[in-house]
């Protein structure tokens, strides 16, 4: 079972659809010491936040017990702080019409890997209460955000899954869920650091492809669709194929199959992948 | 071995505005970062940003980045040498 839904479902379905993992408190203390952000250190940008010089320089030593120990340590904090789970698109959708408010903002990763301007970088959404602050101190929030229907949110996310992109949910302080993410390698830190440093700021989500041989007419339109290296195409059998020990259960390739050959089937329901995560 | 990069700050001024190198590199190495220290989502004046190579591990040393540099900012070592 998954970890997230074990400890914070509180009965229902799944761990984010349970409405109180919305309901972070608005106010708090204000921390004195300096906070870190992606836009803090230059060695932080593009996604490095969790990872710093030291990582490096145990790769260039080939230290490894001290990169596994780095590695596992970034990996604690951030389930611990800010962590994503693939979603569906299903999924998403009812989340949005669980929580309000809803506002879409600049995505800080493609801000810090490829300087993108903000009008073509409003793709992060947030969500819950603590979008009022956007609105009440502009001074603090570069960018701004802009308030959304649910029906524009649901228009917006459809619309980015069309063009590609993967949905996530991010915590803000886990089991807070503050952010639906539209994410794509390379340029997603999460998905980077899980896909190349093997640390999961990305989980994977609640399904698994699997494909319909008979069905796949090997048209391949699904393959480049797939954001985390488990879709391929078999030269020998001319048809798409899945590592479903790889997959994170998004469903991108499934909404593009002409053949409607690829379906998303529950990873509980596979004994040896449904603690895959 | 990994690739270092440098970026001479004196002659890379604006790359928020530029981001040739961000968008040339092919295995998407470098990020943005600033000078100025942790700022949340605050403002930042523009000369305050610098380019860094940021995934190393990934830097083929193509010197895409360093042929694309309107400033010549850029120098990418590898194995102790500036590569040419």
């Amino acid at each position: 079972m998954c970890i997230w839904c074990e400890k914070y479902a509180q009965g229902y379905e799944r761990w984010y659809f349970n409405p109180a993992n919305y309901a972070r408190k608005l106010y708090k203390i204000r921390k004195e010491e300096a906070e870190t952000s992606l836009e803090a250190v230059p060695q932080a940008a593009g996604g490095m936040s969790l990872l710093r010089q030291e990582f490096l320089e145990a790769w260039e030593k080939k230290d490894y017990a001290a990169m596994e120990k780095m590695k596992q340590e970034a990996e604690q904090l951030s389930w611990a702080t800010h962590f994503g789970q693939v979603v569906t698109l299903e999924d998403t959708l009812k989340v949005i019409d669980m929580i309000y408010p809803i506002a879409i903002m600049t995505c800080l990763c493609r801000r810090s890997m490829l300087g993108l301007p903000d009008e073509e970088n409003f793709t992060c959404i947030g969500m819950g209460a603590g979008m009022y602050k956007w609105e009440r101190w502009p001074n603090n929030y570069r960018g701004g955000v802009q308030f959304l229907t649910p029906e524009e949110a649901k228009d917006i996310v459809t619309r980015l899954n069309k063009r590609g992109l993967v949905q996530t949910l991010f915590t803000f302080g886990t089991p807070y869920i503050g952010g639906i993410c539209n994410c794509d390698y390379p340029d997603c830190s999460a998905i980077r650091s899980t896909l190349d440093y093997g640390i999961r700021t990305l989980v994977k989500g609640h399904h698994v492809a699997r494909i319909d041989r008979e069905l796949c007419n090997g048209c391949a339109s699904c393959i480049h669709r797939c954001q985390f290296k488990a879709l391929s195409f078999s030269a020998s059998q001319q048809k798409a194929y899945v590592d479903q020990f790889q997959c994170f259960g998004c469903g991108l390739c499934v909404t593009e199959c002409p053949q409607d050959a690829i379906t998303l089937v529950e990873r509980a329901s596979l004994p040896a992948l449904a603690n895959v995560w | 071995m990994l690739p270092k990069i440098t970026v001479d700050e004196g002659k890379c001024t604006d790359p928020l505005s530029c981001r040739k190198c961000l968008l040339i590199c092919p295995t998407h190495v470098l990020g943005l970062g600033t000078k100025v220290g942790p700022k949340k989502f605050q403002e930042i004046p523009r000369d305050k940003f610098r380019v860094a190579g940021v995934r190393l591990e990934k830097c083929t040393v193509c010197l895409d980045c360093v042929k694309v540099c309107p400033n010549g900012a850029i120098q990418v070592s590898f194995n102790g040498g500036v590569a040419k």
